[in-house]
């Protein structure tokens, strides 16, 4: 119970804001509101989706994972690498191929945090710099092709009315969000991200979970680049690049803490959306394109400072430090 | 007998000093090292002065980006700004300067007051906000990326003046790079203020331990605030100095600064969770990464083959680093 309300005083300023900034924009272009246009929006933000749950996870472990760009790189190289395209084995091979990569990159990752005990932002980067070494080996000029059945249904509608990547994005938040609250895997991220001790002492198996986390951050990035290979009918090994700080941005509007053990997945939507939303409603305000910099700028810091621990500006500390008398700054010590 | 006490004494002063300092011995003898290998692939790569100046003076910029990264992380955070503000601090010099020489000193201190007040921003955020400090520098840089597009209206203009350009290429008496002996200056300057003064010793206090620093008096906030300063005005100024170099200003020239100026100092051994670690480190860190990117465009490596080898190198060193570690505890 206490959870559910601790989650809704997480989530409630998300999805509110998100409303508002998307009513906004309907009042802005009216053509906002249609369905073509909201067919759009859905599958411009289901790989953002997708990776903002992989660093979700990741950072909830208390971790950080950057090399996500790496692995949608890689991802989607393979997938659109793949032989025998327009024939049914191509199809298969779509399926599976690039998933598993993702996830055996992911637990590669893991190995090397968790066993080793290396710093994760290191760890990370050093093997994203490897991944998308090996990708601009298997492509180094944008191309590839994958099949036209997968063109065709994953930006595409299912029974010529449900956007795909509607469908796709829910069930994958919703796994995910069952995951994190339902299972003991779930469970056991958030006491990590808590507080390790204290999760290994109550006997986590803490280099597992933590391993686990990487091996699932790695799955949800080999998904986000097999949709982007599915809508651009092609692979670039730089397509994942913005995706790494995009997609701590997304994790972090959408209420989860950079030091791990609080937050969620169920926010996301909100969270991909309102970072989004707020260039395109620049661009129908038919404002330059550069102030969608200090735009998205300014939108991250005002989460931040809403979202952190430190949130409640510690007014009292600061009129005991620097207005009343020097005694009664001992008061700071005992919190 | 006293002289044998005093030789000891001596000795084992040499003994220990060594000790301590084995890593950044090992780091240099790497130096040394890629540059012998780099001669055996191609000639000229250590015998020729000009090209051991060229290395120095990529690293140079590196470096200077990289002093204000090894602070910060000493107390326990990242800039992920750095970049964003050296190309800042780039397109508005040639922006300022139009290539004058009279213009040069006011625009130098505009572009270091405007690091610097982002950096304040940042350490604003990270010291009262209590906001991680990866994604406050994330947010204060797109926030700069985007000032620096719409002050330009994204197409950089002017020229850097001839002074910059001097500072930028030019050598003093013919010899001595100018560039190189900025960084020399800044890096004494630096590793003094680290090592022997009070400023410098609570850096690594809170890095160690912020509570335990907080409750010994030290004003953790300002510290901290003051080393994300320091971090905005270096990385600045690194984009005007870089203007002197590549002559006019360039979009993109601060994106690789942000991974390899971190890169630097985790080559350089000082510890990511902070307290531990130096500046001396991350010269021969700046140094290493610089020329391994020579080493391997002198062996036409394709950017495939220098990416996985910049990863590579950056794993093996750091499980290095923690093998010993874990030894000794």
């Amino acid at each position: 119970m206490i959870e559910r309300q601790r989650d809704l005083r997480l989530y409630i300023p998300v999805y509110s804001i998100f409303i508002a900034i998307y009513v906004f924009a309907g009042i802005l272009e009216p053509t906002f509101f249609t369905w073509k246009n909201n067919a759009n929006l859905f599958t411009r933000i289901t790989p953002l989706i997708l990776a903002g749950m992989a660093q979700s996870f990741v950072l909830l472990s208390g971790g950080i994972d950057l090399s996500i760009g790496a692995i949608i790189g890689l991802s989607s190289a393979i997938a659109v690498s793949l032989p025998f395209v327009d024939t049914p084995l191509n199809v298969v091979m779509w399926v599976l191929i690039p998933p598993l990569l993702g996830l055996s990159l992911g637990l590669i990752n893991g190995v090397i945090i968790a066993k080793g005990g290396f710093n994760p932002l290191v760890v990370t980067l050093a093997t994203g710099a490897i991944w998308t070494g090996v990708t601009l080996f298997i492509m180094p000029v944008p191309g590839g092709s994958v099949s036209l059945s997968i063109a065709r249904t994953i930006p595409g509608t299912i029974f010529k009315v449900i956007p795909t990547p509607l469908v796709i994005f829910l069930v994958f938040v919703f796994i995910c969000h069952f995951i994190l609250r339902r299972t003991e895997f779930g469970r056991s991220i958030y006491a990590i991200g808590g507080n390790e001790s204290i999760a290994y002492e109550s006997g986590i198996p803490c280099t597992r979970v933590k391993i686990l986390v990487y091996g699932m951050s790695g799955l949800l990035a080999a998904f986000a680049g097999m949709f982007l290979s599915a809508w651009m009918f092609c692979a670039d090994a730089l397509i994942g690049d913005p995706y790494i700080l995009n997609s701590i941005a997304v994790a972090v509007i959408a209420g989860t803490a950079l030091e791990g053990g609080r937050g969620g997945v169920a926010g996301i939507i909100g969270g991909a959306y309102i970072f989004l939303l707020i260039s395109n409603i620049l661009n129908l305000l038919a404002i330059s394109s550069f102030y969608q910099f200090i735009a998205r700028g300014l939108v991250l810091i005002l989460a931040l400072s809403l979202t952190s621990s430190g949130a409640t500006l510690d007014i009292r500390g600061i009129l005991v430090r620097y207005f009343l008398p020097r005694r009664s700054s001992m008061s700071e010590i005992g919190k | 007998m006293a002289s044998k006490m005093a030789n000891d004494v001596k000795s084992f002063r040499v003994a220990s000093f060594f000790l301590q300092q084995r890593l950044i011995i090992i780091l240099f003898l790497l130096i040394v090292s890629m540059f012998v290998a780099g001669e055996f692939v191609s000639k000229g790569f250590l015998t020729s002065y000009g090209h051991i100046c060229s290395v120095l003076r990529s690293a140079s910029f590196l470096g200077i980006v990289s002093i204000g990264q090894t602070i910060v992380i000493l107390t326990g955070g990242f800039d992920l700004s750095v970049g964003p503000l050296v190309t800042m601090g780039n397109v508005f010099t040639c922006m300022l300067i139009k290539g004058i020489d009279s213009n040069t000193p006011w625009a130098l201190a505009i572009i270091i007051f405007l690091g610097a007040m982002f950096g304040f921003f940042n350490g604003l955020g990270v010291a009262y906000l209590k906001v991680p400090s990866l994604v406050m520098t994330l947010a204060i840089g797109t926030l700069v990326t985007g000032i620096t597009l719409l002050l330009s209206r994204g197409a950089p203009t002017g020229l850097a003046s001839p002074i910059l350009r001097y500072v930028g290429v030019g050598s003093l008496l013919g010899l001595f790079p100018v560039i190189i002996l900025i960084w020399i200056m800044l890096s004494a300057f630096f590793v003094f203020l680290l090592r022997s003064t009070t400023f410098g010793r609570k850096i690594y206090y809170i890095g160690a331990n912020e509570k335990a620093a907080f409750l010994s008096g030290v004003k953790v906030n300002f510290v901290k605030i003051l080393a994300f300063t320091i971090s905005g005005a270096g990385a600045a100024s690194t984009g005007a100095l870089m203007a002197g170099y590549t002559h006019d200003a360039f979009f993109g020239i601060g994106d690789n600064y942000i991974l390899w100026s971190i890169a630097a100092v985790v080559i350089g051994g000082t510890s990511l969770a902070g307290g531990k670690g130096g500046y001396v480190g991350t010269i021969a860190g700046a140094i290493i990464l610089v020329l391994l990117e020579s080493l391997l465009t002198v062996m036409r490596m394709p950017e495939a083959g220098r990416r996985i080898a910049n990863g590579l190198i950056i794993l093996i060193l750091i499980s290095i680093y923690f093998m010993g570690e874990r030894r000794r505890t």
